[in-house]
């Protein structure tokens, strides 16, 4: 939270000024029961109406030079709590840009996209009331107590007793309660988490008999809620009794010990009142305080929530440019995602000459993604070196290494926007004509043009007006329009029938800038005619070579063969 | 509206008792926190001056005084508990009524509303209503208690400066609501350009592999930055307009409490009433405490309307209509002979799907249902499992029509794997185990070796233990999908449906899965559904559907020689 804070530079006049307007309107306030005795004890006791009226003038200009400080103060508050998020807004979605994928995937997108919508709100709502209330309140609570020293010295000890004693039963309340209401929101999460399972998963659920189950999962975490939230429903619900038996307390005290000493002729009525009033105004802002508290810490757990992914280490990005000698090298590279015993990849090394088309093929999860991943330097090696035009992907300057590579992912996103917008992903500065050529390229000249506007035609939320295998050609064109020296196709011509896939296929050869080609699939016919072929197996490559060699050299890649054309060509 | 009211009193009369309990505390603590201001004032008016105090009366009334004070914050805590009691209660009734609710809707119900809003309504809705309504009950009782306990007492000590605090104190209200009115206006523009903000940054996010790989950081940034500093304008004037209601309520406020000081004053100044110096300082609390309730009890007006709609959508879903009636019959053994005997249905009354469907199936048969997307076949499952009531005809099993079988045993009766494979957050083992709570370590490590999902269970960071789910170890399609096969794997259903329940799996995991399925369906009906016709080849009965009617029926190769729909489709598949 502390290293938030540095969001808040440019600032500094509003964060200063903002609570000293509310001091000021404080002090004015803490003025009204001074102004009132003195009404008491030399206007009403010497019958002087003039004094009374011009005093009653004071307490209205109290007032009103009180809002007046107020809102500009409220002012103050807003324009730099909402600066602030603003800021960290900007900066916390920068951050998630230069997030690696494991980050990314260790913390999950769900939550990153929570903290920068409420958590963020939160902050501010925190910062916000922070800065209008957080001075103010103790103020007026010492401003009462330096008040009554200025009226009778010696009540100032009862004062500084009564708060120290507040002081110690708010914090304890706060201590014990804390831990209690999140662990309200655990067991929250757990109802959410139960409720969703009996919707999402309402078909495996009903076909296992298991809704019995399910509702009783559900009635025990109903149930855990209710009790921890009457736990601390009941610690909290003891503030507002004992600081209320507190004040009063001090108050009869005060009336009390005021009235011995007014019989001595030592102390006036008009300053018993004002010590009584005092005492009342601190009353009035504990409860205010209490509820800053509880906005606070929500407002430091957001911001701890925020920090957190603010601290995650960038991404290495930096390192030299290079482009010469061979299109690819792996030596010996093997990955362990995560906390994981087992490598998702082992041993693999393969050199690919520039021009050349590799493909690599392999059952479900066999690591053929982690693979082609690994090219991009999004995940780095375990052990082994990655090269790329020669040089060590962690060498590279990850930047321009991806301006290298145009990847086509297994699942086609398009964003929502037009066609055009979604094409010139590749790079921004492309012409239509360039986008068409691409479109063509990729087979999905004939449908773009045949909707409302061509290239202008709106792509809806996840590209659901398009059909799948339509999906997967824009997605293919907006790759080729980078015309990147490297091109890599990750199980990305799944939807696509084979005709569509071989004119495909064809095309990418033909493109002008000869690329190195790579791709990715489960599919024989999608790779056959690669010059080099990797089959993977649980991680590790059981063969490499071309179609033939592997197809009399290894019996893996003559399984999956098999499994697709044994049948059909008998 | 005054349907909602009666159904929200009837969940609260359970808890009549703590109810009648609550409103006699709140009657009782603001009765005795108004009446310390006088006890106080009195004791005030014991001390003339120097020389001059009354000790019996100041001690009788301090002594009254810490009376109330000890009963006052007793009955206050005591009050808290019976309200969260109360609440929670309620909060948790609701809940147990809706937790029910969840197993019992029909399908149709879940399949035809968003997730995410039915959970709101379970889990925040449920929260709002009651939060809103039974604390805004109580503020709106006290607050009542307080205004009408100020003023008997203002009138008690000045009748005249009473009267003139009961007509100048509305003003703040009516400030209040012109403020209120203005920033309605900021608050919409601010929450319409919250919610473009929140789109753009979940799309981003969600997708971020691909923004990355694409090289967008630099443009997103920027657009993102775009909509932050409209945010950031329309949110500063919301939040600074609606942050006026205080100080202005708070001037009047203080206005009157001047006008209060001055007029009280003078009144005994000039001797013309009953006054006294402890009268003006209880009247001044009075004042101040008088416009307190005013201030709150517009908000709670709109927080009542507010937490009556959340009640309602709670209702809603509470009103949903449930499954239809269970049947009775169970038969004592499933043989798998299934008919489907003229059966139509549709999802909606307006597009007509299955058509008077006849269709025959023996016990043992491997049935397999092709054709292109959106022809019936996923809803011939939703039929049999009974996810979904035909709208005519029957289906029979063994002989028995289905909707006289309880649906526990019908659908326990079958092995089911989707194409959707829904996974528990739990661990693998769990998610294996499920519906079979004391499945055994072998049965377990068997059905993962069946459905070939060991090797890559035992390279997840945690093997069987791993927890699926947001955060944990990503798994693909296809490995969900072998999951989903473990789970019925374990198990020996009578029937077997399978859904696309291979189609995420590469062909050579598939041919083996398949074998440990035809090994597994020996002798047991099974409904295949694939858009990969090389998956079905060897089914014993191919049924080719088309616009919701079943148009070939036959063996692979029978069909291929008849050259209709079903060869032409198998021929685009492969060349």
């Amino acid at each position: 939270m502390k290293k938030l804070l540095r969001y808040m530079k440019g600032h500094t006049l509003e964060c200063v000024l903002a609570p000293l307007f509310k001091m000021i309107e404080a002090t004015f306030e803490l003025l009204v029961p001074l102004v009132v005795a003195n009404m008491i004890d030399l206007g009403i006791s010497e019958s002087n109406r003039g004094y009374l009226v011009k005093m009653s003038l004071v307490l209205a200009a109290l007032g009103a030079l009180g809002f007046l400080f107020s809102i500009t103060a409220q002012y103050f508050a807003a324009r730099a709590s909402v600066s602030f998020a603003a800021v960290v807004r900007s900066q916390l979605f920068a951050k998630i840009h230069r997030l690696s994928f494991s980050e990314i995937d260790k913390v999950g997108t769900s939550t990153l996209v929570t903290r920068i919508t409420s958590d963020v709100n939160t902050v501010q709502n925190g910062v916000n009331l922070a800065l209008r209330l957080f001075l103010r309140s103790p103020f007026i609570v010492f401003g009462a107590a330096v008040m009554a020293y200025i009226v009778d010295k010696k009540s100032t000890l009862v004062f500084l007793g009564t708060i120290l004693i507040l002081a110690v039963i708010v914090y304890t309340i706060m201590f014990i309660s804390m831990p209690l209401y999140k662990k309200v929101q655990g067991s929250l999460d757990k109802l959410t988490l139960s409720t969703r399972e009996s919707l999402g998963g309402a078909r495996v659920v009903r076909a296992f008999g298991m809704e019995a189950q399910q509702e009783r999962k559900f009635g025990e975490a109903n149930s855990a809620l209710n009790r921890v939230q009457r736990l601390s429903g009941t610690i909290s619900a003891l503030t507002n009794p004992l600081t209320f038996v507190i004040l009063n307390g001090a108050i009869v005290w005060l009336i009390y010990s005021g009235a011995l000493r007014v019989e001595a002729g030592a102390l006036t009525v008009g300053a018993v009142i004002a010590l009584y009033n005092y005492m009342s105004q601190i009353l009035v802002e504990l409860v205010k305080l209490a509820n800053l508290i509880v906005t606070l810490t929500k407002g430091v757990a957001s911001g701890g929530r925020i920090s957190a992914i603010l601290d995650i280490e960038d991404e290495k990005l930096d390192g030299e440019i290079l482009d010469d000698g061979v299109a690819i090298k792996f030596e010996n590279v093997a990955l362990c995602y995560g906390a994981s015993t087992e490598p998702s990849l082992r041993n693999i090394s393969f050199e690919l000459k520039k021009g050349e088309t590799l493909g690599i093929i392999g059952g479900t999860g066999s690591g053929k993604t982690t693979l082609a991943e690994l090219i991009g330097a999004y995940y780095p090696a375990t052990e082994g070196t990655v090269s790329v035009f020669g040089l060590d992907v962690d060498k590279w300057d990850k930047k321009a290494l991806r301006e290298k590579l145009a990847y086509v992912p297994q699942k086609a996103v398009l964003f929502m926007g037009s066609v055009r917008d979604n094409l010139k992903w590749g790079n921004e500065g492309a012409p239509d004509e360039e986008l068409l050529d691409a479109l063509k390229a990729a087979c999905a000249y004939d449908f773009i043009m045949e909707k409302d506007g061509a290239l202008s035609y709106s792509v809806s939320e996840g590209g659901k007006n398009f059909s799948g295998g339509q999906r997967q050609r824009l997605s293919i064109a907006r790759a080729l329009v980078r015309k990147a020296p490297v091109l890599i196709l990750d199980d990305s011509a799944s939807a696509l029938d084979m005709s569509t896939e071989a004119k495909l296929r064809a095309n990418i050869k033909e493109l002008p800038w000869n690329p190195t080609v790579i791709t990715v699939s489960q599919r024989t016919s999608s790779v056959m005619h690669c010059d080099k072929i990797i089959v993977l197996e649980e991680g590790q490559a059981v063969g490499i070579g071309n179609h033939e060699e592997l197809l009399s050299g290894c019996a893996v890649y003559k399984e999956i063969y098999d499994s697709q054309f044994g049948g059909a060509e008998k | 509206m005054k349907h909602t009211v009666k159904r929200i009193l009837r969940y609260i009369g359970k808890y009549k008792l703590l109810l009648i309990l609550s409103v006699f505390l709140a009657a009782v603590t603001v009765a005795l926190s108004l009446y310390l201001p006088t006890a106080f004032g009195d004791a005030i008016d014991s001390i003339v001056g120097a020389g001059n105090v009354n000790y019996n009366k100041l001690i009788k009334s301090l002594f009254i005084a810490g009376g109330a004070i000890a009963l006052c914050a007793l009955l206050q805590w005591v009050m808290n508990v019976v309200n969260n009691a109360l609440t929670f209660g309620v909060a948790k009734d609701i809940r147990r009524d809706a937790g029910a609710k969840l197993g019992a809707l029909p399908l149709s119900y879940i399949d035809f509303h968003a997730e995410g809003e039915t959970v709101s309504r379970v889990i925040t809705d449920v929260d709002q209503f009651t939060d809103g309504l039974l604390m805004g009950f109580t503020q709106f009782f006290t607050g009542i208690i307080t205004i009408v306990g100020t003023i008997g007492f203002m009138l008690k000590i000045d009748w005249r400066i009473a009267i003139a605090v009961i007509v100048l104190t509305p003003m703040s209200l009516f400030i209040a609501k012109f403020v209120s009115a203005n920033t309605y206006k900021m608050f919409s523009l601010q929450a319409k350009t919250r919610g473009e903000q929140t789109a753009f940054a979940k799309e981003m996010i969600e997708n971020q592999k691909v923004v990355r790989r694409f090289g967008r950081e630099d443009e997103n940034t920027e657009h993102f930055d775009e909509i932050n500093e409209k945010l950031c304008k329309y949110t500063l004037n919301a939040v600074f307009f609606s942050s006026l209601v205080n100080p202005s309520t708070r001037f009047v406020n203080n206005i009157i409490y001047a006008a209060v000081a001055l007029a009280g004053s003078l009144v005994i100044v000039g001797n013309v009433g009953a006054i006294t110096v402890g009268g003006l300082s209880c009247l001044l609390a009075y004042a101040t405490q008088y416009s307190k309730p005013f201030n709150e009890i517009s908000g709670v007006i709109t927080e009542l309307q507010s937490s009556l709609a959340c009640a309602e959508r709670v209702f809603e879903l509470l009103d949903a209509e449930n499954e239809t009636a269970d049947g009775e019959i169970v038969p004592e053994k499933i043989e798998g002979n299934i008919s489907f005997k003229n059966v139509s249905f549709s999802y909606n009354k307006n597009t007509k799907l299955i058509e008077n469907l006849d269709l025959e199936v023996k016990a043992g048969q491997r049935v397999a249902i092709v054709g292109h997307t959106g022809c019936g076949k996923t809803t011939l499952i939703n039929l049999l499992m009974r996810f979904y009531d035909v709208d005519e005809g029957e289906i029979l099993l063994d002989g028995v029509n289905i909707k006289d079988i309880p649906r526990k045993v019908l659908r326990s009766s079958f092995g089911m794997v989707l194409q959707d494979t829904y996974l528990f957050n739990a661990t693998v083992w769990e998610n294996i185990a499920y519906g079979k709570a004391d499945a055994t370590e072998e049965e377990i490590q068997t059905a993962a070796k069946a459905s070939r999902s060991k090797g890559f269970i035992n390279r997840l960071p945690k093997g069987f233990e791993t927890v699926i789910g947001e955060g944990a170890a990503q798994l693909s399609q296809g490995q969900k999908q072998l999951l989903a096969i473990s789970r019925i794997m374990k198990g020996l259903p009578h029937m077997l449906i399978l859904d696309e329940a291979t189609s995420s799996i590469d062909t050579r995991t598939e041919m083996i899965i398949q074998e440990a399925f035809a090994r597994l369906t020996e002798g047991r009906t099974s409904f295949i559904v694939a858009h990969r016709l090389s998956t079905v080849r060897n089914a014993d009965v191919i049924l080719y559907m088309e616009n919701g009617i079943v148009k070939e029926k036959g063996t692979h190769e029978e069909l291929l020689t008849l050259g209709g729909g079903y060869a032409k489709l198998y021929n685009s598949q492969f060349n």
